[in-house]
């Protein structure tokens, strides 16, 4: 069997010129997906990363409630005995922290203009623990202990159309757990990019016994576990599960995954376009194969016949053929990874950015990441292209008539 | 007298061609003993080739029967001709047909590749078979490095290297010179004395049929002369005029 895999090597390699254009198209193919998918592999990375660390955090942990039915009031479903819950879930590993928070809206007002705010109230410092430190333009993060004044963060958006500045004052309504309407003066000391701009526009962070004070609850509205890394998720979930049980409220917990409607948008629409790609790959390789195939059996008609007449059984023809492919295949997709990744390492060292993508407002990096998955998969693809593409032109060969091959000139 | 190796009996082969057929061979009988040096001559268009295409179980006739060694060919599935052809049957083409990628002995140890012998037993014997032709030296090269004589004894060893009892020679000497044709001439007559290995070939070179004690010719796909019990210059004058 050796000696039948040298021929094949040696037939792949009979017309230099011609398996060099294969050999760039294939690899061509698995070069451009191996970029293409890394591309979005690394885009997704970050969409994964700065959705967890904007403050989603890896697991959430609600009361059971908060699923089941509307607020009548706010906080009406919210976390009573948080305290607990932050003691058994700190004990679990790979939680490198764990974040109650309020989640509430209103109104905000400069005295001359008012706006709706989508407000989180949160443990500054264990928030910045945990990683999740909003990205301040100007001023700074809010203190946890301030004397008297209330500490706001404000969005880019809020403070443009309320004209404010840090070191201004705004006046927040809302409606406490008992139905009644609450303010409270702040004073601006940071002013923060999201990445999103509706989220800019509507942007309010204060502390959570500022919270609980305007809203005369001594509630929280969920629990932001942290993790060390975020491939701990489903560990970390399955771990916490008996923890929760047993508390004087019913407990239920979402991975991010579940909570991130935006990231699975993005990453369902660009893994359409991957696969779109890779189906214009797949037949682009197909029908070029092909092609070079029967021009290679064509040229080889009498060869063939010789062996045919010599005893070969057809089988073994139609295994040349596919063995010759699959070398084709072989070393096309080698040819890819290794260009592939070059050039990949190559475009990650220039430091490119794109413009901003819709939604954001910050330029994005152009990064390349090396998955194996993709590499595996591009590899394989091309293999089963090439696999395919060898069928014809193996049955032709295979069928040839031993006296008309040999007559072939 | 002994059964014969190839026996062809009332052979026809017609082929299909622009709506009517034109038939290569015309009712063709010949009986071929083990051992003989063969040559089947006439003008091209004569049936040579066809001919040796049935015998070389290439091609089946439309009508008519053809045993090789006893075997009656008609009786045998494709894969049963293919094992036939593989085993009892040595070719020599014209235009050599050496496989480019592989070297001398590479292209002779095909045929044992085939039959699925040991690769040491295989380089052996391609050893054997190209020493035997004169190449030995000339083993490890490849084709487009011989000359034609060169390519051609290469193609001769390949066609004897699995011990066929039958060797089909299609115009053999009709792509080399003089001097090559000569020595590959020699070589088969040869191999045909010391082997005892049958030869079948189709020919018009003169030099070729000086050298062969039987000569079959071949007139419009019928035997117009078979020298068989009778004088050999008798029919190598009919071949010349």
């Amino acid at each position: 069997m050796t000696k039948f895999l040298l021929l094949a090597f040696r037939n792949v390699f009979r017309n230099r010129r011609r398996t060099l254009m294969t050999l760039l198209m294939v690899g061509g193919g698995v070069a451009g997906l191996l970029l293409v998918g890394g591309f979005f592999a690394f885009m997704f990375r970050g969409l994964r990363e700065s959705t967890i660390r904007n403050g989603l955090g890896h697991v959430q942990i609600f009361t059971a409630e908060h699923f089941t039915r509307d607020e009548v009031h706010v906080l009406d479903t919210g976390i009573s005995d948080w305290t607990k819950v932050e003691q058994r879930v700190r004990a679990v590993p790979h939680v490198r922290g764990v974040a109650p928070r309020i989640e509430f809206y209103g109104m905000l007002s400069n005295g001359v203009k008012s706006s709706v705010f989508m407000g989180s109230a949160v443990n500054p410092s264990t928030e910045r623990d945990m990683g999740f430190t909003p990205n301040v333009v100007s001023g700074r993060d809010i203190n946890a202990s301030s004397d008297g004044e209330v500490e706001a963060l404000v969005g880019t958006g809020v403070a443009r159309s309320m004209n404010v500045k840090v070191g201004d004052g705004l006046t927040i309504l809302a409606v406490t757990a008992d139905g009644a309407l609450n303010g409270m003066d702040v004073q601006i000391v940071g002013i923060v990019n999201t990445g999103f701009k509706d989220l800019d526009d509507r942007y309010l962070r204060i502390t959570l016994p500022s919270a609980q004070r305007l809203l005369q609850s001594d509630r929280v509205t969920n629990m932001v576990v942290g993790l060390d890394k975020t491939e701990n998720t489903d560990l970390v979930a399955a771990a916490l599960g008996p923890r929760l049980q047993g508390l004087s409220q019913p407990m239920a917990m979402r991975k991010w995954i579940d909570l991130a409607a935006y990231y699975k948008q993005v990453r369902t629409l660009f893994s359409g376009i991957f696969l779109f790609l890779g189906i214009i790959v797949f037949f682009m390789v197909l029908m070029a194969s092909v092609n070079t195939l029967l021009m290679a059996m064509f040229e080889r008609t009498r060869e063939i016949g010789t062996m045919l007449a010599m005893g070969t059984p057809r089988a073994w023809i139609v295994a040349l053929v596919m063995l010759e492919a699959a070398l084709t295949g072989l070393l096309g997709a080698a040819v890819g990874l290794v260009g592939g990744n070059l050039l990949g390492s190559a475009l990650n060292a220039s430091g490119l950015h794109l413009p901003p993508p819709p939604g954001s407002n910050v330029p994005m990096l152009f990064n390349v990441l090396h998955v194996p998955g993709i590499m595996i998969g591009s590899a394989a693809m091309v293999m089963v292209s090439l696999a395919l593409a060898s069928i014809l032109p193996a049955i032709r060969a295979s069928r040839l008539q031993i006296a008309e091959a040999l007559a072939h000139v | 007298m002994p059964s014969p190796l190839v026996r062809v009996e009332h052979v026809s082969r017609v082929f299909a061609m622009d709506h009517s057929g034109v038939k290569a061979l015309d009712d063709v009988s010949l009986r071929v003993g083990a051992g003989e040096f063969l040559a089947i001559s006439g003008p091209s268009g004569s049936g040579k080739s066809t001919l040796l295409n049935l015998i070389g179980c290439l091609d089946r006739p439309s009508t008519g029967q053809i045993c090789i060694a006893g075997t009656d060919l008609s009786t045998l599935s494709a894969a049963q001709l293919t094992q036939l052809r593989r085993e009892k049957i040595g070719f020599v083409f014209q235009t050599f047909n050496l496989i480019p990628v592989f070297t001398a002995a590479e292209n002779v140890e095909y045929p044992l590749l085939v039959q699925q012998v040991p690769a040491r037993e295989r380089a052996a014997r391609a050893a054997a078979a190209l020493e035997s032709v004169g190449l030995g030296k000339r083993a490890n090269q490849r084709p487009d490095l011989l000359s034609g004589g060169e390519r051609q004894r290469v193609a001769v060893a390949r066609a004897i290297v699995h011990r066929p009892s039958l060797v089909l020679a299609d115009e053999p000497t009709a792509n080399l010179d003089t001097h090559n044709a000569t020595q590959l001439i020699d070589l088969m007559r040869d191999l045909n004395r010391t082997l005892g290995l049958t030869f079948i070939f189709s020919t018009h070179d003169q030099r070729l049929l000086e050298h062969t004690p039987r000569i079959v010719r071949l007139t419009d796909g019928r035997i117009a002369s078979d020298n068989q019990g009778e004088s050999h210059d008798q029919v190598l004058a009919a071949c010349v005029s």
